[in-house]
């Protein structure tokens, strides 16, 4: 079990790169985030800012182009494509989206599943995956199929198979995306609650603001930068050009006229505006 | 891991049992072919194996009876009985030779018996005499069914016209028959007189085959003694030899076509399964444990295969045998240890090309919804 008040994750610096020359992209860039135990970290942002690839070098199925990821004192910079199974295995938990059972397993044999991976453990893993089916609520359904699943089902199930191996950090991509508000708000309840009864770490991507209200620390991810918000978390105004919401506190694009400040949603708006700033006000 | 691989192949039964079915056609067309060689192979050796003599002598230089020409003159067997241990020496003419029946020409070994030679006659007779006297001819039963003919037809051997006057069991073969008729009608017709085949040596309980054949070589000029046992190997293979290299053939030719059907099969369930396998590597599972899935799910498709092909083998070898009369079909316990073996190959090899796109599934694709 690890500790509270001890880094789990230290990433420092990375960034990664896709193409080259004239080609390249960056996807993210000099990024450094610190995660202690028991901490929920949400990372929200716009679509394409970054968010699936920073998520995937955290969980090592992708190596940054630069800087380095700490996971449990462990540098997985530098570990062989060979070695980073095993820290996935024993590391990390991944809930996803899209749910990612295996079709052709019960609920029980899905939870079990990653379990195979840590030797002469799976004893005790039986014991766990049965202390899990009942903590999601799924003891009746242990037998099940995915598909005879509802989604929030699903994703209980999913959040049960990231936890079998006890990792402590779990990586959620969008947890609540494909659920109605309902199930949605069980599954933020389930995450919030291992957070504090187990002591693992979760970053979580979402578009979701409800779940802000469970986060220890919500970071926002554009054009691949990661910024910090402080608890207050919005200061929504409104883009003169278009009048679509733009929260304040992230905003990049801010212009003045007349001693008064401007947000806007983008370069377009703010060039129009400084263009023409009368016939915006 | 095991059991993922089972139940998801459970999950599809129906295109998992065609596939095998498929398969199971290839190892089909191949143990069948098998069969009917090493059926034909063994009806050839069926004289040899049955007249069953310690020792045959003939020509010297000559080792089989298929395909063979050999003449010895009579009076050795005279000489070979009087050997000490002798207890018999049973002379037989023989020649390859088209026996005309009805419609049908039947390829055959023409045996020519003498009239104490019961010893080399038909030693399962399904109707009539079981020893011809002049004139007269025993052919295989077979032809009652293919050729309809029946006891006193004639038959005809190039310019000589016989009375069917009996019909012995096993003793039709397509690649060579075995017809029984007088010595002297053999002699007739092949005009030559004082000269025998073979001579079917029969020994004392206290001697040993391989010690009379010696001693025989020794005593007579001229001629080659061969134990009963040496001697059906050597036809068998000359019958073997005739016929591997079709049956290799085939046999490449339907692993071939296996080993493409699983290849076929295992690649469209990894293509389908590509996002669970992204999933199961994401979880921390190395590419030798997805290796060991797919050949794992090959080597299932293939045992069913397999055990597919044994039942539909086991229940068309009555069926051609009725329909087919003329056609001999023995699967033996080789043919299907190789066939194993065979299939235990395939399902490795067909694995090969979904083990190599499994390799390359990127563990990422299990965020993308």
């Amino acid at each position: 079990m690890t500790m509270n008040n001890t880094t789990l994750l230290d990433v420092d610096n990375i960034s990664k790169y896709y193409g080259s020359g004239h080609t390249q992209v960056r996807a993210v860039r000099n990024i450094s985030l610190q995660l202690d135990a028991g901490e929920l970290v949400l990372i929200m942002g716009p679509s394409g800012s970054g968010k699936t690839t920073l998520l995937s070098m955290l969980g090592g199925l992708l190596k940054p182009s630069s800087g380095r990821i700490i996971i449990d004192n462990i540098d997985i910079t530098d570990l062989k494509e060979s070695e980073l199974p095993n820290i996935r295995s024993a590391k990390i938990g991944f809930v996803f989206q899209a749910f990612n059972l295996l079709e052709a397993l019960t609920v029980e044999e899905n939870i079990l599943f990653p379990a195979q991976l840590i030797p002469n453990q799976l004893k005790e893993a039986k014991k766990r995956a049965n202390e899990l089916i009942n903590r999601i609520g799924l003891s009746k359904r242990r037998d099940a199929l995915p598909a005879t699943l509802s989604g929030g089902e699903k994703q209980r199930v999913a959040i049960a198979h990231a936890l079998i191996n006890k990792p402590p950090i779990i990586l959620a991509d969008e947890p609540t995306g494909n659920l109605d508000s309902q199930s949605g708000q069980d599954i933020m309840m389930v995450l919030h609650d291992i957070v504090r009864d187990d002591g693992c770490s979760v970053i979580m991507v979402t578009h979701d603001p409800r779940v802000e209200e469970i986060a220890n620390r919500v970071l926002w991810l554009e054009d691949g930068s990661l910024n910090d918000r402080s608890e207050n978390l919005h200061d929504w105004q409104h883009c003169p050009v278009c009048n679509m919401r733009v929260d304040a506190l992230t905003a990049k694009l801010n212009g003045e006229f007349n001693a008064q400040q401007f947000v806007f949603c983008s370069t377009r708006c703010k060039e129009r505006f400084e263009d023409n700033p009368t016939a915006y006000l | 891991m095991l059991r993922w691989v089972v139940k998801t192949l459970w999950s599809q039964k129906t295109s998992v049992i065609v596939s095998s079915s498929g398969v199971a056609a290839a190892f089909v067309l191949v143990v069948i072919l098998d069969a009917a060689f090493v059926g034909e192979s063994n009806q050839i050796v069926s004289y040899v194996r049955n007249a069953n003599p310690d020792v045959w002598v003939m020509q010297k230089g000559v080792s089989n009876m298929h395909m063979a020409t050999t003449f010895v003159w009579d009076w050795k067997a005279d000489r070979i009985a009087e050997i000490p241990g002798v207890k018999k020496a049973t002379p037989i003419l023989y020649v390859n030779t088209i026996v005309h029946v009805g419609q049908q020409k039947l390829f055959a070994y023409l045996m020519g018996l003498k009239a104490n030679g019961q010893r080399a006659g038909p030693w399962s007779i399904a109707a009539g005499k079981s020893h011809p006297a002049r004139g007269e001819i025993i052919l295989p039963y077979v032809l009652v069914k293919t050729a309809g003919v029946k006891l006193g037809d004639q038959a005809i051997v190039a310019d000589t016209t016989f009375t069917i006057v009996g019909f012995s069991k096993e003793t039709f073969s397509m690649a060579n028959s075995i017809a029984f008729v007088h010595f002297k009608d053999l002699e007739d017709l092949i005009d030559m007189n004082g000269n025998i085949s073979f001579i079917l040596v029969d020994i004392d309980d206290d001697q040993k085959p391989e010690e009379m054949a010696l001693r025989i070589e020794q005593e007579v000029d001229k001629v080659s003694a061969i134990p009963q046992k040496i001697f059906i190997e050597n036809d068998f293979q000359i019958a073997l030899l005739m016929g591997v290299e079709i049956i290799s053939f085939m046999t490449i030719i339907g692993s071939i076509l296996a080993a493409l059907i699983i290849a076929f099969t295992m690649y469209s369930q990894v293509s389908k399964r590509r996002r669970e396998l992204a999933i199961i590597k994401a979880l921390g599972y190395k590419n030798a444990s997805l290796y060991f899935a797919v050949v794992f799910q090959s080597v299932i498709i293939t045992g069913l295969a397999l055990l597919i092909a044994l039942g539909i083998t086991w229940g068309l070898l009555p069926l051609l045998s009725a329909v087919s009369p003329m056609v001999t079909l023995d699967v033996t316990a080789d043919a299907l240890t190789r066939m194993t073996f065979i299939a235990g190959f395939i399902a490795i090899v067909s694995a090969l090309i979904p083990a190599h796109y499994v390799a390359r599934v990127d563990p990422q694709t299990a965020f993308k919804i």
